[in-house]
């Protein structure tokens, strides 16, 4: 059953209706607002740290000693040098997502029986930065960056390889991998704005 | 050769009138863009000079290059005619308007308006009456639906508010005795017409708010509901007319009127006639005042539905514009 529920509206009072209370109310707002200090950033020349949960451009982390356990039970069949991708060739990611098709995996098996990861392409025009990918992955290896400024000039260059994204988790962690996980970051920018955080 | 003198001084006065308004109009942009984005608490134009300061160079030089595209489509004619018939009478209304009253400079005598005409109130009407064929037109001519929707909108809205503010207008003509609006500024030099002509006044705001589409009364090119309502088709500086002419050159010259008509034109503020200050500045000031008045109301308020407006200018604004004449016909009587 469907439960409808009558709101009565209140009638404007005679003294509302001659002196115009309402409008002078809004009037006010903005009037009050005017004088306010504007909350805008100069965009291209400030630019807000986003926090690190942030969802932007995709990455892969390399290995570096700092993986999960569940690294170093797949290591052993994988040909994986220090400062590589750690990427398992698992697809994880592409099951995860909802639109796969960006997903361009593809692995082969050396001599020695070990396999080697040699394409791991995101067409980045397709995804929509859901961050399911990063979830998926048992080894913490593909990760969403704080880099959200993502316009190119061709098609083909939102087309993000194996290298650039080895390199973009690598500069991501140099700045913020110690960093407490938190809601606000404390930048020069954010303080102008709202002034000094105190975390407790 | 009297003659001869006459009119090359009055080209010449016009020309100044022209361009000056031209300027202020630019500028009035600049004002409008800056006094919005501080409402919304962020800073409008910042970076093309100091604060924004060349912003409308830059605006105008951006306009004028555009391509100027005609649609296949559309009544050429009219549709040529329409941005040049909003823009040229909105600014012809200035001949009338007097910025103060005649002052001697190195033994010439300077008037500071083109013509003192005896009916310079009903021309002025009249040639912002016209300004609105232009956007009818416009919308007409670019065979298009969502012009077409605009304009009848303004055509509705029109209907209503004319009529309103020609009853609005008889307040102060009657207390003057005279449709010259030199005359009228003249005989407010005791008590402004703002006094028994309060309800006039409220009609004149909303006539005004009205005339220049600005939000409440701006449905003929709510840009939420019509794209772009009546400046749909258009593109480049057929374009840029038609908000220079509506909403900068036309609410300053109505905003003039406003002032001369209820605010003593350039009669000093009460209790402060003993400033220095010449009375084009006293005029120019309550002209600003006004005007920033119209910009506050038109970032604040949201926008009427078009039965809406047609109601609240047959059924409040015109009994209330009666009823000024009422009161001020009863003033009159009491005061002589």
């Amino acid at each position: 059953m469907v439960r409808v529920k009558y709101v009565e509206r209140p009638e404007l009072s005679n003294k509302e209706r001659i002196l115009f209370i309402d409008f002078l109310k809004g009037m006010k707002v903005t009037i009050t607002n005017f004088f306010r200090k504007t909350i805008t950033t100069a965009y291209p020349f400030e630019k807000l740290t986003p926090p690190k949960r942030f969802r932007g451009t995709h990455a892969l982390r390399v290995k570096n000693g700092k993986e999960p356990p569940s690294f170093k039970v797949l290591e052993k069949f994988m040909e994986i040098k220090d400062g590589e991708s750690r990427c398992v060739a698992c697809y994880m990611c592409q099951q995860a997502c909802p639109v796969p098709e960006l997903f361009k995996i593809e692995a082969v098996q050396l001599p020695n029986g070990k396999k080697r990861v040699v394409r791991f392409d995101m067409n980045l025009l397709n995804c929509m930065y859901c961050g399911l990918c990063t979830e998926a992955c048992p080894v913490d290896c593909i990760i969403m960056t704080d880099i959200y400024e993502t316009a190119a000039y061709h098609r083909a260059s939102c087309v993000t390889h194996m290298e650039d994204m080895m390199k973009r988790a690598v500069d991501y962690d140099t700045r913020r991998y110690d960093e407490p996980d938190r809601i606000w970051i404390d930048d020069k920018e954010r303080s102008k704005l709202w002034g000094q955080i105190k975390w407790s | 050769m009297e003659l001869l003198g006459t009119i090359v001084g009055i080209t010449i006065k016009s020309l100044i009138f022209i361009v000056g308004m031209f300027l202020a109009a630019a500028y009035l942009t600049l004002l409008e863009r800056k006094f919005a984005g501080h409402v919304q608490q962020r800073p409008g134009p910042l970076h093309v000079g100091s604060h924004g300061l060349l912003q409308p160079i830059a605006d105008a030089l951006k306009v004028l290059t555009k391509e100027d595209l005609v649609p296949d489509n559309v009544d050429k004619f009219l549709f040529y005619l329409a941005s040049l018939l909003a823009f040229v009478p909105s600014i012809m209304i200035l001949a009338v308007v007097p910025f103060g009253e005649p002052f001697e400079i190195f033994g010439f005598k300077i008037y500071p308006y083109v013509s003192d005409v005896n009916v310079g109130l009903l021309l002025a009407l009249a040639f912002g009456s016209i300004s609105l064929y232009g956007v009818i037109f416009a919308g007409w001519a670019s065979n298009s639906k969502y012009p077409m929707l605009g304009s009848l909108r303004k055509a509705a809205v029109l209907i209503g508010y004319e009529v309103a503010l020609g009853f609005a207008i008889a307040g102060p003509i009657m207390q003057a005795g005279t449709f010259s609006l030199r005359e009228i500024v003249e005989a407010q030099q005791g008590l402004w017409f703002i006094i028994p002509n309060i309800l006039g006044f409220v009609v004149i705001v909303f006539s005004v708010l009205a005339e220049t589409g600005r939000t409440p009364f701006d449905v003929q090119e709510a840009e939420a509901e019509l794209v772009g309502g009546y400046v749909t088709e258009y593109s480049a500086m057929k374009f840029g007319l038609f908000p220079l002419a509506e909403w900068y050159i036309a609410t300053f010259v109505l905003s003039a009127i406003t002032v001369i008509l209820f605010f003593g034109g350039w009669n000093p503020l009460p209790l402060l006639g003993w400033l220095p200050i010449p009375g084009f500045i006293w005029f120019m000031l309550k002209l600003f005042a006004v005007f920033m008045f119209f910009l506050w109301v038109h970032w604040t308020v949201p926008r009427y539905r078009v039965d809406q407006i047609t109601e609240l200018a047959w059924k409040v604004m015109l009994p209330l514009a009666l009823a000024n004449i009422f009161i001020v016909a009863i003033w009159i009587m009491i005061f002589g």
